[in-house]
């Protein structure tokens, strides 16, 4: 009996020896990093994670560079300053001479127009598209050509497959005047004129039995387009005049501009990308008019079509990537500053549980964690500012945790939602006890946020005081509004993400015993929590923003009427005459002050969100790492690291 | 015996596709949107051309999609991961937890198996009363808690183990270990069960009376019998184990399949989540099938009965 027992053990003792006999061993690198969550994307174009961010500027290099300790643009792959017409319109970057691409090839003005191009398609559903129509001229209007030009390929390409279309599609068939030439003949109303939805549901029913050749039609109209597209875009305000010279032209002067090309979204793309580029019917388009690259193309060793692997032009190039386990990266040997990178290799380790990221960093296997995540991060902060861990020092990082008010919906889960009056929503700030939270509920050494922008982040800029806690001024406002001592208020949902509990607990207990309401808090996973967010199905809900680029705008854009972030439904029209007037105002002071003025509306009189804190983030860097600089942007630069183990 | 395996994997793979249309089904309606990656709201124009180009405008053409990818094993794309499909994902993460959840049975085998005979054979004696207590200790402690543990001791303070990640072979006996404490526990106990009620059975008696040696009697005739409901555990016990663990992966940080089968779920990723599922059922049905083979190996009864 035991020996085929031992058998069926045996055989699969065997089968685990060679599996493991395929498994990967790689020498240590000079510095390893943790990364909690692995890589999302590395497509620049795409990315919206921090984590991604910081990868990504160490392998590519923009037209500027962040510094890395102060954050202020420098010099990247442009000689700086740009030329810059008198408006302040246009700016004419010099590439550098000496600037490189991981194979070799020298790196381009139009690598750059590509490398925008391609986050401006709809097919590459960059999160960061607003930074391309806000900013660059005839951008906004070259997306919206592309997008109603892919509603009506797409309703051509459902209708040739015998599928309904929708409304959205039907307007477009119906506007496309091959289409609209045959309408009226095949006794279908010219619908061009109507506005409603209902008119196009009609239409779109009334085309899908009309007796023509779907399938011709589509072709046709997807090869025009295709005709057209380089011919449109030569509107939108970039465009390479030489291999060494990019005009950009801006829809309205914008100070921080320089900033925004050290962004990753602004980053350049190697041209061998076009090998991967989607084709259909000999269209470099995909069937519903998509410029669509097959995602390997970000992938070291992706080799199809011709394609040599990822290409990029930074300090560094990545040599191998595992999902969710290590990336390499390795020296590019062509950068400019090559031979002075002293760190010539770095591991990005993923490490889901912070604690056990925090035990590899104790263990020694790990050199750097670009944060301590534990539930224990009072004791981390303890040990830091006691100076008994030199080696754990803290970002003040240029973000804010807030609480959003919902300013529109009357109900929210069939209660009357009170904070659609801005004096409820006052009387909540002014009973919040930000010192409280700070100090004795989380202990980590954040910063009390008065103001939604970082008090001393931005230079120049200097935000408002915001509201002071004063419980009597709250009970009286609460009083005002007609809810004395929270009378008539029903329970009030506060809409949670489980890793805050501890500030959403003391909150909800602060405005429990000062304004005498019940709070609900529920508790959502991160993407229910989302959903339900944008949705606007909350009464208060927790909320962070995390600066993009050293400018007040980066986080007053959120609070504009219709803008897509706006997640409290707020608007002002006061404010956001405030924000177009500093947006189209040329003298930086005062711009600077008309953001402070609007600011004001936000954290003093509307409130449509409570400022609690501004983000003090823990890293731990080992005593002979050098040359690794807590940055508020908590982006790090490898480049100058020196690792004196 | 072949009819048998046939008739099986039929039903197999009806099995398999209705788990997959359910799943889904299920994976289209919860709420949330998938399409929403980052910290930033995915802009309006950014969403409809995602959901035009992965057909999620059109239920049906969406899950014909992915049956026709089934057919050429061909899982597509993620949403939260765009650079990876979701097989190269699994090509990547299988295989370890392969490794992590056989190790793991092995080890529910070797230890659990004596440690249930010798239990049974000294009932009520020193050494049943002390495995007892450690079973209970296994099945009732959370892998977070034995994972943390064997962490502090092994890699923090005795140093013999790294801390965590993938890549040598002393990467593997902690993940092992921890999640082979719940499944060691169980075999020993269902052992333990197993052999008192054939240890008291007639032929055993006979054998013994007859003069055979008790160590003979007990390992060969006793265990053969009392293997079986042990075997028709370790069928759905290895497809459980293989399929990785979220929490034994999260504490040791081994990039197995485990936590993209929780992930998937909680980012809505319909593609990542549907392939997840189909790996899972396919080694659950495919284990059954193998059990089934071995027990009608281990006992010619059931052979003669089919």
């Amino acid at each position: 009996m035991i020996y085929r027992i031992l058998l069926v053990c045996g055989a699969l003792l065997t089968g685990l020896l060679f599996i493991y006999s395929v498994a990967e061993r790689s020498p240590r690198a000079d510095f390893t990093y943790v990364n909690p969550s692995g890589i999302h994307t590395l497509d620049p174009a795409r990315m919206s994670w921090l984590q991604d961010f910081r990868i990504a500027l160490n392998l590519w290099e923009g037209l500027t560079v962040s510094h890395p300790e102060t954050t202020r643009p420098v010099a990247g792959a442009a000689m700086l300053p740009p030329r810059v017409t008198d408006d302040g319109l246009t700016h004419t970057f010099s590439i550098r001479r000496d600037a490189r691409w991981s194979n070799g090839d020298p790196v381009n003005a139009r690598d750059f127009v590509r490398g925008w191009r391609r986050a401006m398609e709809p097919g590459t559903a960059a999160d960061y598209l607003f930074l391309f129509t806000d900013h660059i001229a005839g951008a906004a209007e070259y997306v919206e050509w592309r997008l109603e030009r892919v509603a009506l390929l797409t309703g051509l390409l459902r209708l040739s497959q015998g599928w309904a279309i929708d409304a959205a599609q039907a307007r477009a068939v119906a506007a496309h005047p091959p289409v609209g030439r045959i309408l009226p003949a095949a006794g279908v109303p010219d619908a061009r004129a109507a506005t409603a939805d209902a008119t196009f549901d009609r239409l779109a029913k009334q085309l899908g039995e009309l007796e023509v050749d779907w399938r011709a039609v589509h072709e046709r109209t997807l090869r025009q387009h295709a005709a057209q597209m380089d011919d449109r875009f030569s509107a939108v305000g970039v465009r390479a005049i030489d291999g060494r010279t990019l005009a950009v032209e801006l829809k309205r002067p914008c100070p921080y501009f320089l900033d925004l090309t050290a962004f990753p979204t602004f980053l350049p793309c190697h041209e061998s990308v076009e090998l991967l580029r989607e084709t259909s019917r000999g269209v470099p388009l995909t069937a519903e008019g998509l410029v669509v690259y097959d995602p390997q193309w970000t992938k070291p060793d992706c080799r199809r079509q011709g394609y040599a692997g990822l290409v990029t032009n930074g300090p560094f190039r990545m040599a191998s990537w595992r999902f969710k386990r290590r990336a390499r990266l390795e020296v590019n040997p062509y950068y400019r500053e090559a031979l002075r990178i002293a760190c010539r290799t770095v591991d990005m380790v993923v490490f889901e549980h912070p604690s056990s990221a925090l035990m590899a960093y104790e263990a020694g296997d790990v050199d750097f964690l670009p944060g301590i995540d534990v539930p224990y991060d009072h004791e981390i902060a303890r040990l830091a500012r006691t100076g008994k861990r030199p080696d754990f020092r803290f970002c003040n990082a240029l973000a804010t945790f807030y609480f959003n008010f919902n300013c529109v919906s009357d109900a929210v889960l069939d209660r009357v939602n009170p904070f659609v009056d801005a004096r409820v929503r006052k009387a909540f700030a002014l009973a919040m006890d930000r010192e409280a939270i700070v100090a004795e509920v989380l202990q980590r050494g954040d910063r009390v946020a008065r103001s939604l922008v970082p008090r001393g982040a931005i230079e120049g800029y200097d935000p408002p005081e915001g509201v002071v806690r004063d419980v009597t001024r709250a009970a009286r406002l609460l009083a005002d509004s007609g809810h004395a001592g929270g009378a008539d208020i029903p329970p009030v949902d506060l809409l949670c993400l489980p890793s805050d509990q501890r500030v959403c607990q003391a909150a909800a207990a602060t405005w429990e015993q000062t304004l005498g309401v019940r709070v609900d808090i529920r508790f959502k996973e991160s993407k229910t929590f989302a959903h339900d967010k944008a949705n606007l199905q909350y009464m208060i809900a927790r909320g962070n923003w995390f600066g993009d680029y050293a400018d007040p705008t980066t986080f007053l854009d959120c609070l504009v009427t219709g803008n897509g972030n706006n997640d409290s439904g707020y608007s002002n029209p006061r404010y956001d005459a405030l924000v177009a007037q500093a947006r189209d105002c040329r003298e930086p002071p005062r711009r600077l002050r008309l953001l402070a003025q609007a600011e004001k509306i936000i954290v003093e009189e509307d409130l449509p969100l409570l400022t609690v804190l501004h983000y003090s983030i823990p890293i731990a860097v080992k005593p002979y790492v050098k040359g690794l600089h807590a940055n508020p942007r908590l982006r790090f630069s490898f480049k100058d690291l020196r690792v004196e183990r | 015996m072949i009819v048998l395996v046939v008739r099986r994997c039929v039903l197999g793979v009806v099995t398999i596709f209705c788990v997959y249309a359910l799943t889904f089904v299920m994976a289209i309606s919860i709420p949330g949107n998938p399409l929403r990656q980052g910290p930033r709201n995915i802009p309006a124009e950014a969403e409809r051309a995602l959901r035009i180009r992965y057909n999620m405008d059109n239920n049906w053409l969406y899950f014909t999609g992915f049956v026709a990818g089934l057919a050429r094993l061909d899982f597509g794309p993620t949403f939260t991961y765009n650079d990876w499909t979701c097989n190269q994902i699994i090509a990547d993460a299988l295989p370890v937890s392969v490794m992590i959840g056989l190790s793991a049975i092995l080890i529910a085998v070797v230890a659990g198996v004596p440690a249930g005979v010798f239990g049974a054979v000294g009932r009520n004696g020193w050494f049943d009363v002390t495995t007892g207590a450690l079973v209970l200790l296994g099945v009732s402690l959370p892998a977070f808690v034995t994972g943390s543990f064997l962490l502090i001791v092994f890699a923090m303070y005795l140093k013999v183990a790294p801390v965590g990640g993938w890549g040598t072979l002393a990467h593997l006996p902690l993940p092992a270990l921890t999640l082979a404490l719940p499944f060691t526990a169980y075999v020993a106990r269902l052992t333990r069960v197993a052999m008192l009620d054939v240890l008291g059975s007639d032929f055993i008696r006979t054998a013994l009376a007859k003069g055979l040696a008790p160590r003979r009697v007990i390992w060969d005739h006793a265990l053969r019998v009392a293997f079986l409901p042990i075997l028709s555990f370790l069928g759905p016990a290895c497809a459980q184990a293989m399929t990785g663990s979220f929490v034994v992966e999260k504490v040791y940080g081994v990039p197995g399949i485990g936590q993209h089968f929780v992930n998937a779920a909680l980012n809505l990723d319909a593609g990542l989540v549907m392939s997840t599922v189909l790996v899972f059922a396919v080694l659950l049905v495919a284990m059954n099938v193998v059990i089934d083979v071995l027990y009608a190996w281990f006992d010619p009864r059931i052979k003669d009965a089919l």
